[in-house]
């Protein structure tokens, strides 16, 4: 709700820097709206629901995957209401679709939203089974949300610096992006491999 | 060292494809061992009460058996397979310690969502939320209902799919004994007929209801036997009477009961026969202290 109505908000009162503006929020927003998958596998590991799982024969790579899943299905919501009314807002609104909105949105925002929400719950997921369960803000479902939004960052840095140097091309700035991109995936997909190895089942056990 | 152990005419016996075997077990946590090398045999459809102190390893041994842990060393074989097949899980249930009702569920879409995991059908979900007379609880969360409640849901998964071996973990653990009546209850009349590990911290309960009692203590089995065989170091006849007596004078006194140690059973009806002799008006007599409680020592 709240990254739609900022989306409406700058649709209607940003104008032409309506792309910049929305996306260096829907990262954000996209990580916080899809934390959903990551709340529910934290309460079902302490409830010992995932143990009942393993135990019917669920891989706890199968699990992980289904945590994912659920965070992208999230994360479409999020973006595909938000991007799509706010859009619809601020060409209501008179505004032009330009090739620098479109770039933004479509190199930039909306995949960089998705892979933010990928990484923040695949660290969450490993930080979760390697922590004692606890709750509240100091908890990974409290923390994950700002470690979330770290590729977003990470790219809007490497942006700033590459274009301090010299003039940024429009190649060097699909190259930064792809790369960005390219290293969420890798990271992602690594550690949904070596989960077998790397997160023992114990790991998915409620304290005994 | 472990313990392997063989009473004839038992479950222990040999040659009997259906139960579980488990073949020297070292068990545990991230490297650390909580069960040494465990061995012992069922085959044999009864119940049977795995008792054991607080950290002994009992949820361990049941984590094991379900194939949620892997064993440092040793096999568990269900069924006559490999405890990791598919087919060898499709023989058991598991009743976790904690309820494992997801949150965001009500009742019966939460023994929907468990039918469709076990591959049971829908009218297995409407047989159960009669059998445990949950269907009033149907629409409920996990949030709304007691903790008698939740285990009567959480046991209801369990019967979802009929299966040859139950492992069931502190089934009654932290409920009002009234409602831990009923779940024993409950799990009696729906597990006839089938190989059933049940935990428990209570030697009462454990005596209720068990048949074969396997005592863990630090890992290791210390005890599997006929439960009617253990007899405790002392045996304390307590006895309530209508009106005091004299001759109860020498009877220590615990509460409104008059005790007498014994050497056994046997003397019990012996002892009645003459305080009714000397007029004595008896209410109830019963066995003061559990002999199970000499197997946590």
């Amino acid at each position: 709700m709240l990254s739609l109505l900022l989306g409406v908000l700058l649709a209607l009162f940003s104008g032409p820097s309506f792309a910049s503006s929305y996306a260096l929020f829907l990262p954000i927003f996209g990580v916080v709206g899809s934390m959903g998958g990551l709340t529910v596998f934290t309460s079902d590991r302490t409830k010992g629901l995932l143990e009942y799982l393993i135990a019917y024969g669920y891989s706890p790579r199968r699990l992980f995957a289904n945590v994912l899943l659920t965070t992208l299905v999230l994360v479409s919501i999020v973006v595909g209401i938000g991007t799509s009314v706010s859009l619809g807002v601020y060409f209501v609104e008179g505004n032009a679709a330009t090739s620098t909105l479109a770039i933004t949105m479509g190199l930039y925002a909306v995949p960089m939203t998705f892979a933010c929400a990928a990484f923040a719950s695949t660290v969450g997921v490993y930080w979760t089974a390697l922590s004692s369960p606890r709750q509240g803000i100091n908890s990974p479902v409290g923390l994950i949300p700002f470690i979330g939004i770290l590729p977003a960052l990470a790219t809007l840095f490497s942006i700033v610096a590459f274009s301090l140097s010299r003039p940024l091309s429009s190649t060097t700035l699909l190259l930064v992006l792809g790369s960005a991109m390219g290293l969420v995936a890798i990271f992602v997909m690594v550690l949904l491999v070596s989960m077998g190895r790397l997160l023992r089942r114990e790991r998915f056990l409620s304290p005994a | 060292m472990g313990t392997a152990t063989n009473v004839p005419d038992s479950p222990l016996s040999a040659g009997k494809a259906v139960g579980i075997d488990c073949r020297s077990v070292s068990s545990g946590y991230l490297g650390s061992r909580v069960l040494h090398q465990i061995s012992f045999r069922i085959t044999e459809p009864s119940i049977y009460v795995v008792l054991g102190p607080n950290g002994a390893g009992k949820t361990t041994l049941f984590r094991t058996l379900a194939g949620i842990l892997r064993p440092y060393e040793g096999e568990v074989y269900i069924g006559g397979e490999p405890v990791d097949r598919q087919s060898s899980r499709d023989r058991l249930h598991y009743l976790t310690h904690m309820d494992g009702l997801p949150d965001g569920l009500s009742v019966r879409e939460a023994l929907e969502f468990f039918a469709r995991a076990e591959g049971a059908q829908p009218r297995d979900v409407e047989r159960v939320l009669d059998q445990l007379e949950i269907r009033g609880l149907s629409a409920k969360f996990p949030a709304q209902l007691s903790a008698g409640q939740r285990k009567r849901v959480s046991v209801a998964r369990v019967f979802l799919r009929e299966r040859s071996i139950y492992l069931l973990d502190e089934p009654t653990a932290n409920l009002d004994p009234k409602v831990a009546r009923e779940i024993r209850e409950l799990i009696l009349r729906l597990s006839r007929e089938k190989i059933v590990l049940y935990s428990s911290h209570n030697l009462f309960e454990a005596r209720e209801i068990g048949r074969y009692v396997l005592v863990i203590k630090s890992g290791e089995i210390s005890r599997f036997d006929r439960i009617e065989t253990v007899r405790g170091s002392r045996y304390v006849l307590g006895i309530r009477v209508l009106q005091p007596s004299p001759a109860l004078a020498a009877y220590d006194q615990e509460g409104e009961y008059y005790l007498r140690e014994l050497s056994g059973p046997e003397e019990v009806p012996t002892v009645l026969r003459e305080l009714m002799a000397q007029g004595v008006q008896i209410r109830e007599a019963r066995e003061m202290e559990n002999p199970l409680e000499d197997l946590f020592t």
